[in-house]
Order: C-alpha cells, then structure tokens, then sequence
C-alpha cells in the first residue's frame, strides 16, 4: 500500500470511530435528557408546595423512581446544633425517622461536615481495612483501645453510599443519601442526576422548614416574649409543648367591677381599657419573668418557672402582683375620673402542675393543669378588689420579703378541705405597698 | 492526550485490590498491593499516601512505576505506567481521599487516628489492557473441574 | 531463614505478586498464581502466566533483582527481595501445585469477607497455565503489613 493509500485508510478508520464515538455521546445524552426533563417536572412540583412532608416525599419518590435507588433518606440539619436528623426515608423497615447522626460521623456525616458530595463502592473493604491497621496500633500500644463505632441509621451491610449536601448558597440544610448493598453500585452518571434532584430539593426543603418555623414562631409568640419563642423555634430552649411536670407558682388576675363596667359602657372605651391594662400588665410580666399561659378579656393566668426555670418563682410572683397594684392604681385613678369602678383581684398559688400542649390536631395550645392552678384561680375569685391572696406555700416562701394578714382558712369550691389563705399588704420596708 | 478510557474508572473504586511495583534509586524493585487508586482524569491517577513506606520512598527517588488494576464488573485488568508527579495536601483529590478516611474511621470508631499526608499524583504514560493474563468470564469454572 | 509463617503463606493462601525492573529502572508487574520453597528455606520457585513471563524474564537477564509480595487479604503482608537463579516452563507438577494453591487462595478470600461474585471470577480468572517457573534465592524480608512495624527487615 502507498503511503498515501495508508494514510487515506487510517482517515477513514478515524472518520468510522469518530462516528462511533458521536453516536455513543448522542444515546448516552438523550437518556441523560430524558432524565433531565423528568426531573425538571418534579422540581416544579416541590416548588409549589410548602409542605415540608409533601416535599421530602417528592423528593424520595424521585430518587426510587425516576434513578432507580431503592434504599434513600434525607436528614435535615438541627436548627442549633452540629447534628442531623432522618426526616423521611424510602425502602428502610424500620423507616429510622428520628434517628441522629453528628457531624463526621459516617459517609452522612462527614459530607455535612464537609459540604461536598461523597461516592464509596467498597465500604467493607474500607472498613476491614482500618479495623486491621487498629487492631495492629492497639496491640502495638500506639493507640488507646478505639472508640465506640458510629452508631448510624441505614442498611447494615451498606457496600456503595453515594451523599449529596443539601445546600442553598453556601448554607447546610440537610443530606440526601442513597445506598446499596452491592459494591460499586453507583456510578458517574448517578452522581450527576442526583446533585440535580438535590439541588432543587435543598431550596424546596429550606423554604418549607422556614415556613413551619415562621407558623410555630407566631404561635408562640401568642405565650411567650419574642425572644423565648425564637429560642424554643430555633431548638435552644427544650420544646415547652412536650408534656412534662414541674413545680410553678400560679398566679390569677382579674379586674373587679370589670364586667358591670363592660355593660354600661361603649365597646370602643372598654376596648379602650382593656388595651391599656393589658399593656401595662404585660410590660410587667415580661419585667418578671412570667409566661403569660392565657387571658381571657381582664383576666390573665401567670406562671413562674414554666418554660425556662427561675430562681425564686414565688418571690418574683408576689412582686409582680404587687407592681401590677401600684400600675392598676394609677390607672384607676383616670378611670375613676370617667366613671369606672374598677379594682385588680389576685390570688397566688405553688405547687406541682402538668404542662404541655393541651387542644387537639391544628389547635394546639401551651397549658397547665393541676390543683395549683384551680387553688389560684379560687383565690383570686375569693379576693376583694385590691387584695392579693396567696396560699401557704408562697407564704412561707415569702414571709421575710412581706407583711401579710391572715384571711383564711377559706373554704373554695373544688377543694376538700378550707386552705389558710393571706392577703399581701406591702413589701416590708416600705409606707406603702 | 486522555489516556485512561472510561472503562477503566470502576477498575479505581477500591472494590479489588490495586498492585503498584516501585524501583529505587539503586535498583532494588518493591512490588505491594493498595487498596485503591483513584482516577483523577484521563491523564492522572492517585494514590493515597498515609503511612510512610517503600513506594513513597522510591517515587521520590525514582518516579517510575507500574500499576496494576482490575475491574470488578468485568474482571478486565490493566497495567498502566505512571510517573510520579506531585503531591497535594488540599484539593478535590485530596478532599475526596479524606473524607473517605474520616467517614470509615468514624464508623469504626477511629476518629483523628488516621492522617492522610498527602495525595500523590502520577501522570499515565501508558495503558495496557491485559488479555492474555486473564480467561474470559464465560469461561472461568470450566477450568479445571474445581469448584 | 525464611519464617514459618511466611512459608505458610508461600504455599497459599496468599496473594503474590513479582515485581522487576529494566536496564532504565522502569518497573514490571506480573501476577504470581502459586510458589513452593525449597528445604534450604533460602531458594523460592514462584509461578507466573506465561503472557506476562517475557517481560519478567527479560528484566531478571538484565539485573536479576526480585521483589515478591506476599499478602493476606487481611494485610497481613511480606516482601521478600533476592536474585535471580533460573527459569524453565511449568509442567504437570507445577500445575498440580497450582491447582492446590488456587483452592486456598479462593478460600482465603472468601473468609476474608470478598462476596463469591467477586472472589471467584477474581481468582480463578488468572490465565495461569501455560507458565513459567522462576526460581529466586531470598536475600532480605521486610514486614510490609500497613501500620506499626512496616518497612522492618524480619530476616
């Protein structure tokens, strides 16, 4: 062959492979675009909902159906803590929905650490590996005898995990995680398809979670200070509408003459009052410390030590009743003016209460129930207007601060036996009150 | 240039054990096995340097080496040789090593005793599919009647 | 002066692997599919396929410097280094010996945890017949296990 006839073939068998090569990337790019597009079309629908739910199960149900992956999870990260927590999960018995996992701890973990997406195929031999070389350090004295191993959600004979970081900018949401328990189970083209699933998914999951904070925020914020509702949304403080026990002291208000005052009067001054005095009592339940639990028109129920504990609750308790005289005084001295005869009753109370989330599925409250409660809310019931009665236990637990005089024992509908009650006439140290 | 084909990426996931022969300075070959070489691009591969040994020791006296891997889907092997280039202490190579480290420790409760010191990066000069060394699949326990 | 528990692993099940090098200090690999040490416990016949043996065969001619790794899948692993003594093609004795050493072979590696799917096509893949036989006289053993201890010269 000449020279020329040799280097025309090779041409030729270039130009043939060539085309081979065109032909191949072309089929490889049109099942890449088929997936492509089916994933766009699920990416719009996590963008139209807020659900957080509804999008975690679009999520997976893309990730099963449209990649094939039959072991799937996202964990989403603590709002205060390096840690994250298994929201949803597909093709797991049990489903290990609230499961944990620390920062670096396993695939999951060090890809939330890290913030780059993470590929093994051959994690028993990773493993036989390391555990050989600590057993070798160990005997060898190099090391002290290793921690204890990760404890983490998932397949226990996983071989391939492939983790993506949920972001959006530079932020971790979550994770999103696939396993198997074949090794080398997820390739290139896997990883690709899902960074883009992952990457609608980290917006669509970020929103919605603002949004369930956003709702849970202002719901609170209806109990506590904007501060106090912040820090439980945001995971700082333990979540007070799980029920627990604690020992509070109870305090119950009402404004005597209120109610023969709101029927002889025009609805826009006693709105006008109420505003007035809510404002001024509120300022001083924030100034103390007390959770408002409820009000109901010019009655309110405070307590103390309830959600976040405090130091001296019956102390604080009694101090603010008294506060809440002086102000009420004041006020009434310009209602008085207009007509009005209107008086503050409280009624002080210690003891054990059960508190949490009292309602039903959409309405949820944050109350507490016991005898505390009733003993509190009878005493104010009991009080003359101007009076401040407390029980036994918030006697004795104020006795050096106040001078009182006995007014008991009572006998209060709902209690068995009458209860030594005191009216509370000033701080000691002071004229007046 | 794009030596490395693409099929030769399974054959770098650490399922099968990888080989690497090494030469140093005066002669003297060291032949070992690894548990992974990690494709960095057509023209790269990587391997881990954890523990200081013979084959970091030769490459950095003498850069040749063969590497040798097999795919554990198809059970092709290759032989490729490399030449010791650089070594990287930050990076996505070097990254991605890592994390792989710190993830298996921590599943088997390790954490901060492995160091990885440096990923080590070789330039491919060749790419050698080996036919001759391996029987077909199909063809594997037909040989010999053992079981 | 080859230790027992080398010779143990010599015989199978061990994987081996030799390696060599050119006149330019270029370095060769081939598989090794079984060995047998001789009763001077200094002199190694070592197996390999006959595809890779031309290669091998032309460095040892040039240098003779060897380099076998022996290791266990658990990395548990050896390396012994020497020089080159002679060569022949294997015959019905070798391959009997093969056949013995590829059953443990594929058995460590099985215990060793590698799944059957891999194990066996693996193992029983090495085109090992026809073969070479090369002999080696053992000069130096360095412990290559990964870890405390690595690089030390045992013998």
């Amino acid at each position: 062959m000449t020279a020329e006839g040799a280097d025309s073939l090779g041409l030729r068998e270039q130009i043939a492979q060539n085309q081979q090569t065109i032909d191949r990337l072309n089929r490889d790019l049109e099942k890449k675009s088929d997936q492509v597009r089916i994933i766009q079309q699920i990416s719009s629908e996590i963008t139209s909902t807020l659900d957080l739910d509804q999008v975690l199960e679009i999520v997976l149900r893309a990730t099963e159906r449209v990649l094939g992956f039959q072991h799937s999870m996202i964990l989403l990260k603590d709002l205060a803590a390096d840690t994250l927590r298994l929201f949803a999960s597909r093709g797991y018995d049990p489903s290990g929905v609230g499961a944990e996992v620390a920062f670096g701890e396993g695939v999951i973990g060090v890809v939330a650490e890290r913030k780059r997406i993470m590929r093994v195929g051959n994690l028993r031999a990773g493993i036989a590996y390391i555990t050989s070389i600590r057993a070798r350090l160990e005997a060898a004295g190099e090391v002290a005898p290793g921690g204890a191993a990760a404890k983490l959600p998932g397949l226990p004979n996983a071989q391939s995990q492939l983790a993506l970081p949920l972001l959006v900018k530079d932020r971790l949401v979550g994770v999103l995680a696939v396993e198997s328990t074949k090794s080398n189970a997820f390739d290139e083209l896997d990883e690709i398809l899902l960074r883009i699933v992952g990457n609608q998914a980290a917006t669509a999951i970020d929103n919605a979670r603002t949004y369930q904070m956003v709702e849970k925020l202002s719901r609170l914020k209806r109990f506590f200070s904007p501060q106090l509702a912040e820090l439980i949304v945001t995971g700082g403080a333990d979540d007070p509408l799980k029920t627990h026990r604690r020992e509070v002291t109870v305090a119950f208000l009402d404004l005597r003459g209120f109610t023969a005052f709101a029927e002889t009067s025009e609805p826009e001054e006693v709105m006008g009052v109420l505003r007035e005095y809510h404002a001024e009592m509120g300022k001083l339940i924030l100034d103390h410390e007390g959770t408002l639990e409820r009000f109901t028109g010019d009655g309110m129920m405070i307590f103390f030590n309830d959600p976040v504990p405090v130091p001296n609750p019956a102390e604080r308790a009694v101090r603010m009743a008294l506060a809440m005289r002086d102000r009420v005084a004041s006020l009434l001295g310009r209602w008085r003016k207009r007509g009005y005869e209107l008086d503050l009753g409280v009624g002080i109370a210690q003891g054990y209460a059960t508190i949490g989330a009292i309602g039903f599925e959409g309405r949820w409250d944050y109350g507490a129930i016991g005898t505390v409660t009733n003993l509190a809310a009878r005493l104010c019931g009991e009080a003359k207007p101007g009076q401040i009665l407390i029980a036994l236990r918030v006697a004795g637990e104020v006795e050096d601060l106040i001078e009182a005089e006995e007014v008991g024992p009572l006998a209060l509908k709902g209690l068995a036996k009458p209860v030594p009650a005191f009216n509370v006439v000033r701080l000691r140290g002071r004229l007046n009150a | 240039m794009g030596i490395l084909p693409d099929e030769i990426k399974p054959a770098m996931q650490g399922v099968i054990p990888s080989h690497v022969v090494t030469c140093s300075r005066d002669g003297t070959p060291n032949a070992t096995s690894i548990s992974q070489v990690y494709y960095v691009d057509p023209d790269h591969v990587a391997l881990s340097h954890q523990f200081f040994n013979k084959t970091v020791r030769n490459v950095r006296e003498n850069p040749r080496a063969v590497v040798w891997v097999i795919s554990p889907e198809t059970f092709d092997a290759w032989d490729l040789e490399v030449e010791y280039d650089h070594s990287e202490t930050s990076g996505p190579v070097f990254e991605a090593m890592d994390m792989q480290i710190e993830a298996i420790a921590s599943i088997v409760g390790m954490k901060g005793i492995f160091k990885l010191r440096s990923a080590d990066i070789y330039r491919v000069i060749s790419v050698t599919k080996n036919i001759g060394e391996r029987i077909p699949l199909p063809d594997i326990d037909k040989l010999a009647g053992r079981r | 002066m080859i230790p027992d528990r080398v010779v143990e692993l010599l015989h199978g099940p061990a994987f081996m692997q030799v390696g060599t090098r050119d006149a330019q200090l270029r370095p060769a690999h081939a598989w090794v599919i079984g060995a047998v040490v001789h009763p001077d416990r200094k002199t190694v016949t070592f197996f390999v396929p006959e595809s890779r043996s031309a290669r091998v065969l032309s460095d040892l001619q040039d240098n003779g410097r060897v380099a076998l790794g022996v290791g266990l899948a658990s990395h548990e692993a050896y390396q012994l280094k020497g020089t080159y003594f002679s060569s022949r093609p294997t015959g019905d004795k070798d391959i009997a010996l093969q056949e013995t050493y590829r059953t443990k072979w594929l058995a460590a590696a099985l215990q060793a945890g590698y799944p059957d799917e891999i194990a066996r096509p693996l193992i029983r893949g090495f085109a090992y017949r026809p073969g070479v036989a090369v002999t080696f006289r053992v000069k130096e053993i360095f412990l290559q296990t990964p870890g405390p201890g690595a690089g030390n010269k045992m013998a």
